[in-house]
């Protein structure tokens, strides 16, 4: 049992890495697009208050200066605040961001006890009372972490469920997937914490459970801890299979659609893939579209209907 | 009831969906509170025989129900073949990122919802939500083109039954968004649903030859004919021209020629044709800001070099398209510098940002707004300004096209503060601001009783704003401004100014933006602006 468990959290890491993997190189792979900013443009000079380069006289001959650190660090909070929503809905909000969180810090808990158990093979002994530093820091780290994770993953997982049926707009468009995916969560999250809180509440179970997956030694763990471990590895594996991707897939749309201001320079790499595209033949059937010719043969066509005629004949 | 609608309705064969009652409509305040006619008119029985109505009783485009089954199946095949082609490279890469990553990741939580000014001056019409027509799309991709399992779709909720009436309400309910996207503005994950009403308008378009007769026929295909979607040839345009020129010496004893096709010229000056017929002031004011300022511009008369216009922005991107590279090649062709934008919205961020991964090699002209340059003038002391002749309270209106989709926020506001000494705000503003409630073409739709529903509708919300940055001034008595640096959003204003009465019962005018610089310069003796109604 201890080593089944052991490949299946494997397989689990592997699988989740993987279509994670892959859903991001496919969304990158995606051809350029029209350009579609939204502004305020993050990494503009004057993104204060929306303003861009065009507020410049003969703005292709001035520089274009874009912080992109600030760009991140803005994405980047969105995803741990999500202020909109505060805005919005703040009942939906109390629930939503807790729910995340219990998302971020779980998979962070477990990275963490990754850590931890490389260090105890290093000789570091970890635990509240431990002689060294590190020690003390990874035992407090890990509490934290993990227990936060616990609790704002039950509370959330509960209150997304009640929001999404108690709030009228909400509801309307919710599916049993939502519902579905609540309870499961709430289960993994309840799981953890019942073993936490109960049985483990040290979280060495945990430190163990990874050095064993570490040394390829199962370790012997309580049923509940093990229920939860096993709990977790599934749940590694479905969540590529819903809208999770968003963390990071967000982040991209942020720097690839909304501020994607870059203008397209003659002689530069986008006019050469622009030019690639616009050689693509065309199979739109509307009467003004000569159907089979390519992107920019029906761009520089007239396109009325008698043109059309001609065209074809 | 409206309230009670939900997606599976939309196949609902037969009857009206829902109904624009004037009660559920966002108040406005007062004397706008109490209507003294129905907001929106009824259709004849003769027209809903003729045209499809059954979303909410209002008519953008109008389909004429098929007439036999098998006509009703070929009108389905052929959605569904042109929704396939919406997510192939070669058909859509203008916009397939944007739209796979909406369709993928939207979590449906609303919050774009509250951003809507039609879903919100509607009084939360169900129908209206921005996640509406993106939640109809998804259903008939999982359903039709995915083929997915029946349980997993009963697992997603993603079934929907598929008929003639469900396309119809789909096509008429993409013609009720503005494209905006100030839903795209507040999503937290990216997703932009104003951009599937579009795409939605773009199947329709580019495969089935489906789009509202002022956007398409009488618009963007009139433009590429006879040279502007006005209707005006370019014989026509030098009349228009020479009349400015008389009434601009007839106003201010100035001789000003326009320069018409000037070879070599340094900036190729683009207007809205609608200015030139609904607003010569507009193009009157350019023609003498530009000559006080010394700049070296010209227009040309060649089809389509005289309209900025390019309405495939919101439709269809061969339109578009087509639009785009000949304006570039007039510009090519008189050997300008550069292209500059007047005073209109869309075609701002058509003709500048949205066509530049369309204009390649020496097609790319570098092409910029207008606004820059007039700040410049005002700023600079090029031309004499005596604020105190704009001396009455001004608002300024933010076209959505140039300001949240573009931003250029600030030459505007610079300009005003100069000039208007009672430059107020409106709120919000920038690039939060609200749609006039004309855009994406509505402000040019009069089908039936379209115009009505933007006046209602669509516009509510602009019209509230702009009623309450006068609040303290709110009687006729006191002549107010609407600073709409944009054809389309004027348009809008004329409509909705007339249909509610504002004129009359507020004193609130619209205008331009160059039209307050003329009006504050020294050496005119008579005010440029005229306080009359048109």
């Amino acid at each position: 049992m201890g080593t089944l468990i052991i490949y299946l959290t494997y397989v689990a890491y592997a699988f989740i890495v993987a279509v994670y993997a892959f859903k991001v190189t496919k969304w990158l792979a995606m051809p350029p697009h029209i350009r579609w900013d939204l502004y305020p443009v993050i990494h503009e000079k004057h993104y204060h208050y929306g303003g861009s380069y065009y507020e410049q006289q003969e703005w292709w001959t001035k520089p274009r200066p874009k912080n992109r650190w600030r760009s991140l660090l803005y994405s980047l909070k969105d995803n741990l605040y999500m202020g909109q929503y505060y805005k919005s809905n703040p009942l939906y909000w109390l629930f939503l961001l807790p729910w995340h969180l219990g998302f971020i810090l779980i998979i962070t808990f477990h990275i963490l006890c990754f850590f931890a158990a490389t260090a105890m093979l290093g000789g570091l002994d970890i635990g509240a009372a431990s002689g060294q530093l590190a020690g003390v820091a990874f035992y407090y780290l890990l509490l934290v972490t993990g227990g936060i994770a616990f609790v704002t993953g039950t509370f959330g997982s509960i209150g997304m469920g009640i929001i999404r049926l108690a709030d009228r707009s909400l509801r309307k468009y919710s599916m049993p997937m939502n519902f579905f995916n609540y309870l499961f969560f709430l289960v993994v999250y309840g799981s953890g914490l019942f073993a936490w809180l109960v049985l483990d509440p040290t979280l060495d179970e945990y430190r163990a459970y990874w050095l064993g997956l570490i040394t390829l030694s199962p370790p012997v763990l309580h049923p509940m801890t093990l229920l939860h471990i096993i709990l977790f590895d599934i749940f590694l594996i479905y969540l590529p299979f819903t809208r999770s991707t968003h963390y990071i897939t967000r982040i991209l749309a942020y720097f690839f659609i909304r501020w994607d201001d870059e203008p397209n320079q003659p002689g530069s790499k986008m006019e050469g893939k622009i030019n690639t595209l616009l050689a693509q033949n065309v199979s739109w059937e509307g009467p003004h579209i000569a159907t089979g010719k390519t992107w920019v043969e029906v761009a520089i066509e007239p396109g009325f209907p008698d043109a059309k005629k001609d065209n074809k004949g | 009831m409206n309230k009670l609608i939900h997606v599976k309705d939309f196949s609902r064969p037969g009857g009206q969906l829902t109904e624009i009652d004037p009660a559920e409509l966002m108040p406005l305040p007062p004397p706008y509170d109490k209507m003294e006619k129905a907001p929106i008119r009824q259709l004849t029985d003769e027209q809903r025989k003729r045209m499809d109505a059954s979303l909410d009783g209002i008519v953008a485009i109008g389909l004429t129900p098929p007439a036999t089954p098998e006509e009703e199946k070929a009108f389905i095949e052929k959605f569904l073949a042109g929704l396939e082609k919406l997510f192939t490279v070669e058909n859509n890469w203008t916009f397939l990122l944007p739209l796979v990553h909406t369709l993928d990741y939207c979590v449906k939580c609303q919050v774009c919802s509250d951003a809507c000014p039609t879903y919100e001056a509607s009084g939360h019409q169900e129908i209206y939500r921005p996640t509406m027509r993106p939640e109809i799309l998804r259903r008939i991709i999982s359903t039709y083109i995915k083929k997915e399992n029946s349980l997993l779709r009963k697992f997603k909720d993603s079934d929907i039954d598929l008929n003639w009436q469900t396309l119809a309400r789909l096509a008429e309910l993409a013609y009720r968004c503005t494209l905006c996207r100030r839903c795209a503005q507040v999503c937290l994950l990216g997703c932009d649903n104003a951009l599937i009403s579009r795409e939605i308008r773009k199947i329709f378009s580019q495969q089935m030859g489906i789009a509202p007769k002022e956007i398409h026929e009488k618009g963007s295909v009139q433009q590429l004919k006879v040279g502007s979607s006005t209707g005006m040839t370019p014989a026509a345009l030098r009349n228009v021209l020479e009349f400015a020129e008389e009434e601009i010496e007839e106003k201010t004893g100035r001789k000003i020629k326009i320069p018409v096709d000037k070879k070599g010229a340094d900036m190729l000056l683009i207007h809205n044709a609608g200015e030139f017929l609904a607003w010569p002031e507009n193009l009157e004011a350019f023609a003498i800001t530009l000559d006080a300022a010394g700049v070296d511009w010209t227009i040309s008369s060649e089809i389509t070099g005289y309209d900025s216009v390019n309405y495939g922005v919101w439709y269809d991107d061969f339109q578009f398209a087509r639009v785009a590279i000949r304006q570039s090649q007039v510009a090519k062709n008189l050997g300008v510098r550069k292209i500059s934008l007047g005073e209109c919205g869309h075609a701002h961020k058509a003709g500048i940002v949205i066509a530049d991964r369309v204009l390649t090699g020496d097609l790319n002209i570098p092409r910029e707004s207008i606004l820059p340059l007039l700040e410049d003038i005002v700023l600079s002391g090029k031309i004499k300004l005596d604020p105190s002749r704009n001396n009455f309270p001004v608002t300024l209106h933010d076209p959505c096209n140039m300001v949240r989709l573009m931003g250029i926020v600030k030459p505007q506001r610079r300009i005003l503060e100069k000039i208007c000494p009672q430059f107020r705000e409106m709120t919000p503003q920038g690039v939060e601001n609200y749609c006039c409630g004309g855009g994406s073409g509505f402000a040019i739709t009069q089908s039936t009783n379209f115009p009505d529903w933007r006046s209602a509708v669509s516009g509510r919300m602009k019209l509230k704003q702009i009623l309450d940055a006068f609040q303290d001034i709110p009687g006729a008595e006191i002549k107010k401004y609407v600073c709409a640096p944009c054809s389309n959003c004027k348009g809008q204003f004329r409509d909705m100014f007339e249909y509610y009465g504002v004129w009359k019962k507020s004193g609130i005018l619209y205008g331009g933006l160059v039209e307050l610089i003329v009006n504050a310069m020294v050496d005119i003796e008579k005010p440029f602006i005229q306080w009359e109604w048109h």
